[in-house]
Parts: structure tokens; C-alpha cells; sequence
């Protein structure tokens, strides 16, 4: 192995790639619109108004009178629910993200606060903790109209207080679960489409023929292609994550587990595409057959939504997919914090990486039948 | 061991033959059968041999692509593989640059057998593939420097470039430049290792004649560096501009082989005389009467086959002698074209066009 061809040939694949505005722009500005994109969709940037579940338990001109100064704001648009929900329940089977519950004698209670100093009310304010730009919105906006309200009651003495509540266990926002995804999703796209212009348009412009010739080894052009690779995803991660950490204030843990799995996926999806590349000789064709593969994989294996939330028959072809065990493993690894998990996943992603890199190096030839 | 050419003094193929050197043996011609007498001479004196190729064959399922073909490159000089699309010359070629596997043969380059042997003389040989495109992101400098450095003893890089006349061009990115220009990048870079064998797979398709002139120029200059050149070629021009050595290969045989006077004295049509606007049938009677294959063509004209160029003033002092004028002659020699089409019963630009 002569590692000063492998070098040379690693540091001319740079210098090529960056002339390439539309492969920079794809591999790395291309992630970070989604981000943003996804990252607004999902977080609730931009939205005009915003929905706010309201269960009035006391259902009296009080309680209403607090409902009509909510949508006195105009910037809510109330939803009832019926008292004979039960809230838990109702929000699960709803997908409810933002809903307050007005408890029942907070008419009775009011009365007794201009006679009791001490007796206050509490309603109760369900959030989804992944939705945090709404939050925030709705938050400043209840307590706004909590303060006007016990302003008039009580010169400001807090008679009507709000207590909150998650909808959801887990206390994480979207992005930090879109983050590792569009990590996942990025190293998968540039190492499938690497390789395969590596293996049909250098096949077909006979650069490959004349490599054969000279006297840089298959496996040091491979091992220098690689590295190349390697280089890419993890420049591409850090831009993710700096945009994730700096526009979104995600908080990111880089460890061991993290690398190897970015390091194995490279190693997996290049396989993929040395794969397509040694049986697809025309590269539009091969284009078009990574792009089959990997766009459903993107959709499918819980890049920008949570395989969850799926169907059932969904879910399970979702499992049978490498790129679901790479964002798994990077939200365990990177986010939540759960390294058993990230153990496994990283596991699978390493037989995954295994089994298509030596299939993908065996299958690539430059030699002619 | 060593191995010893035998060329067939009736049909000119090539055959080879193994034996011990300085033995002499009675040998046959594959194809014609013609026997003949060899001596097996020395490895030193084999000195000479760039290419020895040996039975080589090739066989795809039911169709032979390349069959039992045997010929050798002497060090030095130009060999022009010729043959239209699909004869089978871009086969040969790969096999002997190792890239495809031969179904049988041998083939041995500057004495070094490749089955065994070819990463050896990786630094010694270099290529240019048939249609071949380098990196589209590379200027003509990073491109030679960037295999250059992929060789143990790189030639220096500025010689390449003076020498191939790319100074002006050296900053441009490789997508920017023109066909022809692409193709002297693809010569300049089968120098970059100053090698001593250069194969250049079908260096002008599809170029226009200017650029494909220009590239001729660079392909003689090699010669004159003392490379030898093995180049595969459906154009007949250029096989006949360039080469010293011809192999014509049709249907994956060799049909003939020789430098181009060779070829032309063996295989072509006799030299055409042709008379314009003369007493043709009063011209043709006495010209067959002294000899001459005449033929006319009805509207004055004469055509007249003679062996040799210095038969033109016999022709015309004949036609003095007889007081018949004419507007003009014209004197058309034989060509690779004319060869072919004897051998094979097809025009090389129609076969190539198939």
C-alpha cells in the first residue's frame, strides 16, 4: 500500500470537489435549507395563528368571560373540548400539542378570592415541548391575559396562575430530532452518489482503464476514495450540527458512538452505490436507480418524521432499512443521551456497512470480462 | 525457450514458434500451410521487440472477436492497428494493456510476459483509452500532475507541456477545452510517466480534420523521441500518414500486415493514368495494341492501369507518336483503401460507417 498515491489522490478529490459549486451547494447548503425549512415547518415559525385547545370544566359566565379575553388576542383560535373527555386521553388520541383546562369552581373560587386572599386558582396548560417556538408564542400570550385578568380582580395579586403540563414524556424539540436525520440522510446521498460517478462516468470517460495501467492499486484508490468520503460526512456533520447548535440552540453529544456510526454509514452507503454502479453501467441510469433507492429510504426511515407515527405495514419496512438504524443510532448517540440504544443501532449499521462495503469492493471492477 | 517469428512468403501471416536458440526448424503457415525454414535466434536479438503478441484470442459465448492473431512491434516505431468498428482492434488493444483476459495466447511486452509480469512494467508503458475524458474539474496542469505523481520516475511536467504545445493553455479546467485539445491532454498524459511503450486507442475519433492534423503532429513527434507507438485506427489516412508498420485486422483476424509500401505492392490496384478528353477509342485501340489494360468511359476519357509512375511518358509519347491530344492527365496510385477493399470486398469507410 503507498500511502503517498492514496494522499495525492485523497487531496485532488478536494481540490475537484470544490469547484464543483452544485455538488457544495448539494452536500452541504442543500442540508442546511432543509434544516431551516423543516425546522420552521416543524417548529411553527411563520404561523399566523395558533390553536389553543380550550376544556372549560366550570362552564360559567366566568370561566367564559376568561375564553372570550383569549380570543380577544387575535391571535388564537380556540378549540372546545367537551367536559366529558377525559384531557389525557383526549390529547393522545388527538395529537392535541397546546390545550388549557379551566377547572371546575373557578367561578366559585374567584368569588372567594375578593374575601380570601389566599384561595387561588390554577389552570392547567398541556404543551408539546417539541414545539417550542409555538410555546413560547402561547405562553406570553396566556400570561398576558392571566395578568390583565388579575389586574382587574385583584390589583395584580396572582388569583388565576397557570400550571403546565407536557403532553409528551420526552423533553425534546423537532430539530433535535431532525438533526441527526438530515446527518444521516447527507452522508447516505454523497457516499451513493460518490460512488457511483466514481464507477460509471470515470468507467465510461476510460479513466478507470488508464488508472489500470499506471501504478495506483484498486485498493489504494478505493482506501483514498474513501477518505475522501469519510471527509465529507463529517464536514457535512459539523456544519448540521453547527447550524442545529447556533440557529436552534440544540444540544449535541459528540462521542465515540457518534463517529463510528457517521464512519460506518459512509462505508455502508458507498457499498450501496459501488453496488449500483457495477450493475448499472449508464450513469443517468445509475442516477436515477440511487436516487429509487435512496429517496424512499429518506421518507421511510424516520428522516424528517418519527417512523411512529406511521402505519404499521410502514413501520416494519422502515426496520428492515440501514438508514433507520443511522438516525436512530445518531438521535441515541447525539441527542438523547441513550448509548445502550446507540450501542445496538451502531451495531446494526456496522453489519449493515460490512456486508454492502466488501460486497460493493468484490463487485467493483476495472478490469473487463 | 525463446520464440521466433516465421512470416509465410506466400500469404504474409505471421506465425510464431518456440525453440532453442540457434536450432533451425521446418515450419508450416497457420493459414496456408506454405512450409518454410527458421532458425530460433537469441533473447539479444529479440532485443528490439517492444509488442510480441502470440495466438492471441478471444471468445465471447458463440462469437470470436479476436482469432489466433500473431504479430510483433518493433521498439520504435509507429504500428497502426486498422480495421473498421467492430474488427476487433480495441479487444486486442485491452488485452494486451491487461484490462481484458485473453481466452488464450500470449502476449509480451518489451519481453516481459503480462500474465505474470504486468505491474512491472506499469512505469514503462502508458495509455490513452479510446474516448477518454480526465477529470472535468483539473486544469491541464493539476490533470498531468496528478497522474505524473502517480508514477515512481515523473517526467517533468513544463517539458510535457512545451513539448505539446499546451503552455497557453496549462490554467484552463479540462471541461473548458476543445475536442482536440482534449485529445493532445491525452496524448501529453501518456508522457507524463516518459514511457517507452504508448497506446493510443482511436486518438482522432470524431475530431475534426484541423484538430485531427494537430494531433498527428504530436503523435509523429513521438516517434522522433525514439516511443514506440501502438495505435488502433479506422481511419485509413491516418494509418497511412503515420505509420511504419501496418496490421489490418478485419473480423478479428489479421488479413495483412506490412508497412504501407508493402501492403500496396502486395494487395493494391496498379497505378491509374487517367486521360482526359482524347480520341478515346482511337487512344485505346493503340494503347492495347502496344500493351496497356485501357478502359474508357465513354464521354472521351481514358483510364489507363500502369505497374509503375515511370510508364506515364511511355504512355503519352505512345499517344504523341499517334497524333491524339488531350485535355489533361491525372495519376491516382493505389491506397490503404484500395487494399482493404481487395482484401475484403468492403470500403473501410463503409464498413467503419456500419
Amino acid at each position: 500500500m503507498n500511502l503517498k498515491i492514496v494522499g495525492i489522490d485523497f487531496l485532488y478529490n478536494i481540490r475537484s470537489w470544490t469547484r464543483s459549486r452544485g455538488t457544495v451547494f448539494w452536500s452541504l447548503l442543500f442540508p442546511v435549507m432543509l434544516i431551516f425549512l423543516f425546522g420552521a415547518i416543524f417548529s411553527g415559525i411563520g404561523e399566523g395563528k395558533y390553536s389553543l385547545h380550550v376544556q372549560d370544566l366550570d362552564n360559567t359566565d366566568m370561566s367564559q368571560g376568561f375564553i372570550d379575553l383569549l380570543n380577544s388576542t387575535g391571535v388564537l383560535n380556540i378549540k372546545n373540548v367537551t367536559t366529558d373527555d377525559v384531557i389525557t386521553e383526549y390529547i393522545k388520541q388527538h395529537n392535541i400539542k397546546n390545550l388549557i383546562v379551566i377547572p371546575q369552581g373557578y367561578k366559585n373560587d374567584l368569588m372567594r378570592s375578593y374575601v380570601d386572599t389566599s384561595v387561588t386558582v390554577n389552570l392547567t396548560y398541556y404543551f408539546d415541548p417539541t414545539e417550542q417556538q409555538t410555546n413560547q408564542v402561547l405562553r406570553s400570550v396566556i400570561s398576558s391575559v392571566l395578568q390583565g385578568l388579575n389586574m382587574q380582580i385583584s390589583q395584580g395579586r396572582t388569583v388565576v396562575a397557570m400550571q403546565e403540563e407536557s403532553t409528551i414524556t420526552e423533553q425534546f424539540g423537532f430539530i433535535d430530532f431532525f438533526i441527526p436525520g438530515m446527518i444521516g440522510f447527507t452522508i447516505m446521498q454523497q457516499s451513493i452518489y460518490g460512488s457511483i460517478e466514481r464507477n460509471t462516468k470515470y468507467r465510461k470517460d476510460g479513466i478507470l482503464r488508464k488508472l489500470l495501467t499506471t501504478p495506483i492499486t484498486r485498493s489504494e484508490w478505493i482506501l483514498a476514495k474513501m477518505l475522501f468520503m469519510l471527509f465529507l460526512a463529517f464536514l457535512s456533520t459539523s456544519v448540521a450540527i453547527g447550524v442545529g447548535v447556533l440557529a436552534f440552540g440544540i444540544n449535541v453529544n459528540i462521542n465515540l458512538l457518534t463517529i463510528g456510526i457517521i464512519i460506518a454509514t459512509s462505508f455502508l452507503f458507498s457499498g450501496v452505490g459501488m453496488i449500483i454502479g457495477r450493475f448499472v453501467k449508464e450513469e443517468e441510469t445509475a442516477d436515477m436507480a440511487a436516487g429509487a433507492i435512496s429517496f424512499p429510504m429518506m421518507f421511510l426511515a424516520g428522516t424528517f418524521f418519527a417512523v411512529e407515527s406511521m402505519p404499521a405495514f410502514l413501520q416494519l419496512i422502515a426496520r428492515a432499512l440501514p438508514l433507520f438504524y443511522v438516525n436512530e443510532g445518531l438521535r441515541n448517540a447525539m441527542i438523547y443521551m441513550n448509548q445502550s440504544e446507540a450501542l445496538t443501532n451502531a451495531g446494526i449499521v456496522l453489519i449493515f456497512a460490512a456486508i454492502f462495503f466488501i460486497a460493493g469492493v468484490v463487485l467493483t471492477k476495472w478490469k473487463e470480462d | 525457450m525463446s520464440e521466433q517469428r516465421f512470416k509465410c512468403p506466400k500469404c504474409g501471416a505471421i506465425s510464431c514458434f518456440n525453440g532453442n536458440c540457434g536450432e533451425t526448424k521446418i515450419v508450416s503457415c497457420a493459414s496456408c500451410h506454405v512450409q518454410g525454414r527458421i532458425t530460433i535466434s537469441s533473447q539479444e536479438q529479440n532485443g528490439n521487440v517492444a509488442i510480441e503478441v502470440s495466438h492471441l484470442k478471444k471468445v465471447y459465448g458463440d462469437l470470436i472477436a479476436v482469432n489466433d492473431i500473431t504479430f510483433t512491434v518493433k521498439k520504435g516505431e509507429i504500428f497502426a492497428f486498422l480495421g473498421p468498428n467492430g474488427a476487433g482492434k480495441t479487444t486486442t488493444v485491452e488485452m494486451i494493456e491487461s484490462i481484458r483476459k485473453p481466452t488464450a495466447g500470449n502476449i509480451k511486452l518489451l519481453g516481459v510476459d503480462i500474465k505474470i509480469g504486468f505491474n512491472r512494467i506499469k512505469e514503462r508503458i502508458s495509455i490513452l483509452p479510446q474516448e477518454f475524458h480526465s477529470f472535468e474539474r483539473f486544469t491541464i496542469r493539476e490533470t498531468l500532475t496528478y497522474f505524473s505523481k502517480l508514477y515512481k520516475k515523473p517526467a517533468n511536467i513544463d517539458d510535457i507541456i512545451d513539448t505539446m504545445d499546451l503552455r497557453s493553455h496549462e490554467k484552463k479546467l479540462y471541461r473548458n477545452l476543445s475536442g482536440g485539445l482534449k485529445q493532445r491532454v491525452g496524448v501529453a498524459l501518456s508522457l507524463v510517466n516518459d514511457p517507452e511503450i504508448i497506446f493510443l486507442d482511436e486518438p482522432t475519433t470524431g475530431l475534426d480534420p484541423k484538430a485531427r492534423r494537430e494531433v498527428w503532429q504530436v503523435i509523429a513527434n513521438l516517434r522522433s523521441k525514439g516511443k514506440t507507438v501502438f495505435l488502433t485506427t479506422h481511419y485509413m489516412e491516418e494509418a497511412e500518414h503515420l505509420a511504419d508498420h501496418i496490421a489490418v485486422i478485419h473480423k478479428g483476424k489479421i488479413i495483412a500486415e506490412g508497412s504501407l509500401q508493402e501492403l500496396i505492392s502486395r494487395y493494391g490496384e496498379k497505378t491509374s493514368l487517367f486521360i482526359k478528353n482524347c480520341r478515346s477509342e482511337e487512344a485505346k485501340r493503340h494503347l492495347e495494341e502496344k500493351g496497356f489494360e485501357v478502359r474508357s468511359s465513354g464521354n472521351g476519357d481514358i483510364m489507363v492501369k500502369i505497374d509503375y509512375k515511370e510508364k506515364v511518358l511511355e504512355v503519352l509519347s505512345e499517344l504523341r507518336h499517334k497524333c491524339i491530344e488531350y485535355d489533361g492527365v491525372d495519376i491516382r496510385g493505389s491506397n490503404l483503401e484500395e487494399v482493404f477493399l481487395r482484401l475484403t470486398g468492403a470500403r473501410l469507410t463503409e464498413e467503419a460507417d456500419t
